[in-house]
């Protein structure tokens, strides 16, 4: 999960970094309490904030009335503005402040050491990617020793801090750009771009951030509905990650890589899928049921494609049972009766039960597979039956 | 002097003994048995205050120190405990001397999952996971994890071609579809989806290249990270030589915004990094086989043995 820049810098705060004094606005009317010179920064997940001018400085060169005149209206202007995509609903005013010299730092895991790394840049600002980065590696079973190794000229009672933050709250990305040394030598972040790792959610109950999407993105109705299935509920996994794609093809897969491969698989045959999601690790059927109804929730649909790479563990019974209640809830829910083909690619632990249960299913027009056939083939299937059944709606192709 | 590092095998010898941390739980009582009857060597479970009692005859401890004690030489530990526990039943199986450890629980934070690797280079020893589906072998009835489920029989008979996957669902799709044309597995086994793993590709092919019954491997990789470049990297500069056929997923990703985690916690595109065109693009490169479609794998591991 992405960090918002003040959720960021009250983590840094937390832990005993210098950040610039701040007020974070949630409505453009909302009175001011800082007095200038500040800073006026649009709160989005995405970078090149400030070549989408979401960062306005307001001076002190200006009589009492204008100065309030001009930072009102520059607050209105970035609530109002939608920002690489993502609209702006919070403002945050910071305090300007001067600085003698500014760094890049960033602390991440990578997979080349399979450790995480220190990347550093003694200048920082926008545009870091054609700078000299130097990156260094954290020995997490000599940490002091590893940071001592550090050549840089901030001082490593800072980088501890920072790095301790990184591990100690579970990031998987903490990066400050820019860092600054101000004029009294103090160090201070004037950004904070945090990344918190999901699968470490459960030794920190103090994460209570509200739900976002990526950056970048604003997250869709069926997004938000998707990913909250799993939450408290760590059995399996559905929906966790969703997307709203633009097709006609309802998709329902199972595990990472296998979902992966079919909707590589589909679009390659000339499918078009209407949704990117998944299921794994045998989550009970109440899940499965959840995400087939998010997934038949919206309007144009000629084919559900459920399919899935051979299931180790997954109780296929279990969890086509859950996929059947789904669908029929559905269809009752939207008041609808849907009638597009349902092409089922489905193997694994009790897949037998569950092909003997879906046999008897006579008010869907169901398509049902084994191993017999492969994922691809199934695409190639699913997206024909779609094809054929959007010609005889009459429906022009969504993709045309 | 300078200690020459040896490391621990990854590749069991047939008949290797093995324990199961947290093998009491739901998942590891459902899973012993299967792994019991496809003739695994399961001599102990260690699980704390579940010490005295038995599992399916099996032996259960509350220490990995005491199991190591009681039941004789082992030769690793599979580990079912929930994933923020994980972490330490690893350091708990090396602290014993154990050299060889699998790692089941997906969700295992980052920071774990770099720190297992480490101490697994401190202690030299191997460890699988986390977030692994499994390893498998049918020449030598070995059978650790998930793997297959109760019908390993299904997807993954005796063969030449060895199945290396990020993907726990691809591994046993992936041995099917060698099955289902005329081919069969030596060893088939879950590297793990995550960011930090402790067995990567390379890792893996490294050791089969001296393994005797493989003749070619087919990885499966998908967006994220840079695992599968090493294996380009390798290849290219000679230290893997036998065959290798690799099928990347995730290319429709790219049309989506990045920064997404797809199924998998390693699953993400980050800048520049980890673009599945890319890794197609250094496979082929460094003259990997990168089948276009799942379904022609089959074909071009024919090409290769």
């Amino acid at each position: 999960m992405i960090l918002y820049e003040f959720e960021g810098k009250q983590l840094l705060s937390q832990a005993g970094l210098a950040v610039p004094k701040s007020q974070l606005l949630t409505d453009p009317d909302q009175s001011l309490n800082l007095t200038s010179p500040f800073v006026l920064k649009a709160q989005v997940l995405s970078g090149k904030r400030a070549e989408a001018g979401g960062i306005v400085k307001i001076t002190n060169n200006l009589d009492q009335r204008s100065l309030r005149e001009t930072s009102n209206k520059q607050i209105q202007n970035l609530f109002e503005k939608t920002i690489n995509g993502e609209k702006v609903n919070q403002v945050l005013v910071e305090e300007l402040i001067e600085f003698e010299k500014e760094y890049y730092i960033s602390i991440s895991y990578d997979t080349d050491t399979r450790s995480p790394v220190i990347n550093l840049s003694s200048q920082g600002g926008t545009g870091i990617e054609d700078r000299g980065v130097k990156t260094f590696t954290v020995d997490l079973l000599n940490l002091d020793k590893s940071l001592s190794e550090v050549k840089t000229d901030i001082p490593l009672e800072v980088l501890k801090k920072l790095v301790n933050l990184f591990l100690d709250q579970d990031c998987i990305l903490l990066e400050v750009n820019p860092l600054v040394k101000t004029s009294d030598n103090n160090f201070m972040a004037l950004d904070a771009k945090v990344k918190l790792d999901e699968g470490a959610l459960g030794r920190h109950p103090e994460w209570k951030y509200p739900p976002r999407s990526v950056p970048g993105h604003n997250p869709t109705d069926h997004e938000i509905a998707a990913k909250k299935i799993d939450e408290g509920d760590y059995r399996g996994t559905a929906g966790s990650t969703y997307f709203d794609l633009d097709g006609d093809i309802a998709v329902l897969t199972s595990g990472g890589g296998g979902s992966l491969t079919a909707l590589d698989a589909l679009i390659k045959v000339g499918g078009h899928p209407a949704d990117y999601t998944e299921y794994s690790g045998n989550p009970p059927k109440e899940k499965v049921e959840k995400l087939t109804k998010i997934v038949l929730s919206k309007p144009g649909i000629n084919g559900l494609w459920v399919v899935g790479a051979i299931a180790n563990l997954t109780d296929i019974y279990e969890t086509l049972s859950g996929f059947m209640e789904g669908l029929r809830n559905a269809q009752t829910e939207l008041k609808t009766k849907f009638d597009f083909p349902i092409v089922i690619r489905r193997a694994g632990p009790r897949d037998d039960e569950a092909f003997k249960m879906l046999k008897e299913v006579k008010d869907f027009d169901l398509h049902l597979y084994g191993t017999e056939i492969s994922i691809t083939e199934s695409a190639k299937i699913m997206a024909d039956l779609a094809q054929k059944y959007a010609q005889k709606k009459g429906q022009t192709d969504v993709a045309a | 002097m300078l200690k020459r590092k040896v490391k621990q095998m990854l590749l069991l010898k047939a008949g290797a003994r093995i324990i199961g941390q947290g093998i009491t739980g739901f998942q590891g009582s459902t899973e012993l048995p299967w792994m019991l009857d496809y003739g695994t060597q399961i001599v102990a479970g260690v699980t704390p205050k579940k010490g005295g009692q038995e599992l399916n005859g099996l032996p259960i401890f509350n220490t990995v120190k005491e199991a190591v004690e009681m039941v004789g030489p082992i030769d690793g530990s599979v580990i079912y405990v929930p994933p923020l526990y994980a972490k330490a039943a690893a350091l708990e199986a090396l602290e014993a001397g154990l050299k060889w450890v699998l790692i089941l629980p997906e969700k295992v934070p980052a920071k774990d999952g770099a720190e297992i690797y480490a101490l697994a280079q401190k202690y030299q020893a191997s460890i699988i996971g986390p977030s692994s589906v499994g390893i498998i072998c049918p020449e030598k009835k070995i059978k650790i994890g998930s793997i297959g489920g109760s019908q390993p029989e299904r997807s993954f008979v005796a063969g030449q071609v060895a199945v290396v996957s990020k993907s726990g669902g691809m591994t046993q799709e992936t041995s099917l579809h060698l099955k289902s044309h005329g081919l069969g597995v030596s060893w088939a086994v879950g590297i793990g989806g995550d960011r930090i793993i402790g067995t990567d590709f390379v890792d893996f092919l490294l050791e089969l290249e001296d393994d005797p019954i493989t003749k070619a491997s087919v990885i499966f990789g998908e967006l994220g990270g840079t695992y599968e470049e090493r294996v380009a990297e390798y290849v290219k500069s000679g230290k893997i030589k036998k065959p290798i056929v690799a099928f990347i997923g995730g290319e429709f990703t790219l049309k989506l915004p990045s920064e997404v985690q797809f199924g998998h916690a390693g699953a993400i595109i980050e800048g520049e990094r980890g673009k599945p065109d890319y890794k197609r693009l250094v496979l082929r490169d460094a003259g990997v086989l990168v089948a276009e479609e799942f379904d022609d794998i089959s074909d071009l591991v024919k090409e290769v043995i």
